[in-house]
């Protein structure tokens, strides 16, 4: 079972990215195009999580964040699928995840130095041996996030270092929310497209201190576009809220994108072709 | 303690009336199962003045037990909370400071809550049916004015409100509640509106005059998105509304 940690900024969609992996908002639909994996729940928490998938992001509303709530890491949800990927020739594989969601409170924490027990006890899971990796969420590219975004990392390298996971632990970046118009076309050379124009002191940091077979670059859509020739965002955001709370626009045409490869990577090491 | 459903608004807007008729039999898709409406209605009726007593001010809360029935889009979920009403004189600045102990207990039970319902009367700008007497209700002015400082209780007193339903209460006064509860109404299997949509529809007719408050509660609140409701005792669809959208995500 490979033991995954997904972490990112309050706000970045960790947890609606998950809950769309628990519903799987394709797979309920009738006809269209085959996908080439299949996902199944394995635990309560993740068959709840679909089910606020189901009543909650289906109906237009967004689901609340990962937060104060939990004051154990113990206490936070534990997710656990097994998701099935199709090759050419009939060839399958089965890959079994656990993935533990983090309040983004604990990301923006590192840029300023763990200061609280209970983020260090986070910090001490979340690099634990049995974890192979981790899915880093990125949403911003305004006026210094850059910035801020690389310190953050270069203090999670560090982390990796003192916990002895620097050579060992694959980090799948992504960019997150790629629904927007802005990074939609970027989507195809993340790294390229995406990291080296919006964030590039970013992957700069992480190159330097990671070694090339443990990092890669990924862009993650949740909600997806409209449709495939029009590219519209499917997401409405809301009034006043600062684009922290969007909402999925067409119920019906809910089709994420890039969800599965970063996880078939960060799981196996083999790269998986796009799972769009 | 349970998780806390917390009614407030001034007085006379209604909330123990419409949080009383959440448990009548005759629903659709919320049901009350812990309270007997008829008794429920026996505690808080006045007989001799054939109207509802207005919840008294020697208390800051009063909280009950509430187990419901919610039908979700995937099937019938739980959901326990403690409905705790305020007396509308709470509100009132005078009584703040007359009694700061209550006041800020009162301030902690809110802040604890998982969801808070502000109950607000309607306006003399709305379009009111023939024959209402419009003396009884605020000028729009004096609405938005009263409605700035519910903006400035959200803000300073409760920014970690985690749900904010903002409820304009009597819509039988001013609206067609037919016609409204039909555009509105949520149906387990596929509504015509989604809540975002609900809200934004509530909002550009009903609430126009506050919408740049509503963005500011938003930008300084860290939970989700307010959102607001039109709300009549006379109509269930619209009655239990805020209630399924505060199910989805209270339930068990």
């Amino acid at each position: 079972m490979g033991n995954i940690r997904v972490i990112g900024p309050r706000s970045s969609g960790k947890t609606t990215y998950l809950a769309a992996l628990a519903y799987q908002p394709e797979q309920t639909k009738r006809g269209g195009r085959a996908k080439n994996y299949t996902i199944q729940a394995l635990n309560d928490e993740t068959r709840e999580l679909a089910a606020k998938a189901e009543n909650i992001i289906v109906e237009g509303d967004s689901l609340e964040p990962t937060g104060l709530q939990y004051r154990t890491i113990d206490e936070l949800p534990f997710y656990s699928f097994n998701i099935d990927v199709n090759f050419i020739l009939g060839k399958r594989e089965g890959i079994n995840l656990a993935i533990r969601d983090y309040p983004g409170e604990i990301f923006d924490e590192l840029e300023l130095g763990l200061a609280n027990s209970l983020y260090q006890e986070f910090i001490d899971e979340c690099l634990m041996k049995d974890v192979v990796g981790c899915l880093i969420l990125l949403t911003e590219w305004k006026k210094g996030t850059d910035k801020s975004y690389s310190r953050v990392l270069e203090r999670f390298t560090e982390l990796m270092d003192s916990h002895d996971r620097a050579n060992d632990l694959r980090l799948a970046v992504a960019m997150s929310k790629c629904e927007r118009g802005e990074l939609w076309p970027g989507r195809l050379d993340p790294e390229v497209d995406l990291f080296d124009v919006h964030l590039p002191k970013t992957k700069a940091t992480l190159r330097a201190k990671i070694p090339a077979k443990n990092l890669r670059f990924y862009a993650i859509s949740t909600f997806g576009v409209l449709r495939r020739n029009d590219p519209r965002p499917n997401r409405v955001d809301e009034m006043g809220t600062d684009g922290r709370n969007s909402v999925l626009r067409e119920a019906r045409r809910w089709k994420p994108y890039g969800m599965i490869a970063p996880l078939y990577w960060l799981s196996t090491g083999k790269r998986m072709k796009d799972d769009a | 303690m349970e998780l806390g459903v917390v009614y407030i608004g001034d007085r006379s807007t209604g909330k123990t009336h419409l949080a009383m008729e959440l448990a009548n039999p005759n629903n659709e898709y919320v049901k009350v199962t812990s309270l007997d409406y008829e008794n429920l209605k026996q505690q808080l009726y006045d007989h001799t003045t054939g109207e509802f007593r207005a919840t008294g001010a020697e208390q800051a809360t009063y909280d009950r037990y509430l187990d419901i029935l919610v039908r979700l889009p995937t099937g019938n979920r739980q959901v326990i909370v403690d409905w705790i009403d305020t007396p509308g004189e709470v509100w009132r600045k005078t009584w703040q400071s007359d009694n700061p102990n209550e006041w800020n207990r009162l301030l902690d039970t809110v802040r604890q809550s998982e969801g808070i319902l502000l109950i607000i009367p309607p306006h003399r700008g709305l379009n009111f049916k023939q024959g209402i007497s419009l003396d009884q209700f605020m000028t729009q002015q004096q609405w938005c004015n009263r409605f700035d400082r519910w903006v400035d209780f959200f803000r300073q007193d409760c920014p970690k409100a985690r749900h904010i339903v903002i409820c304009l209460n009597k819509a039988d006064l001013f609206c067609d509640l037919q016609q409204e509860a039909f555009q509105l109404a949520y149906k387990p299997n596929g509504s015509q509106l989604n809540w975002q949509q609900r809200h934004a529809y509530v909002l550009s007719r009903y609430f126009r005059p506050v919408q740049s408050q509503l963005k500011q509660i938003n930008k300084s609140v860290s939970g989700l998105s307010v959102r607001c409701f039109i709300t009549s005792i006379y109509n269930r669809s619209l009655l239990e509304l805020p209630w399924i959208y505060l199910g989805s995500f209270l339930a068990k």
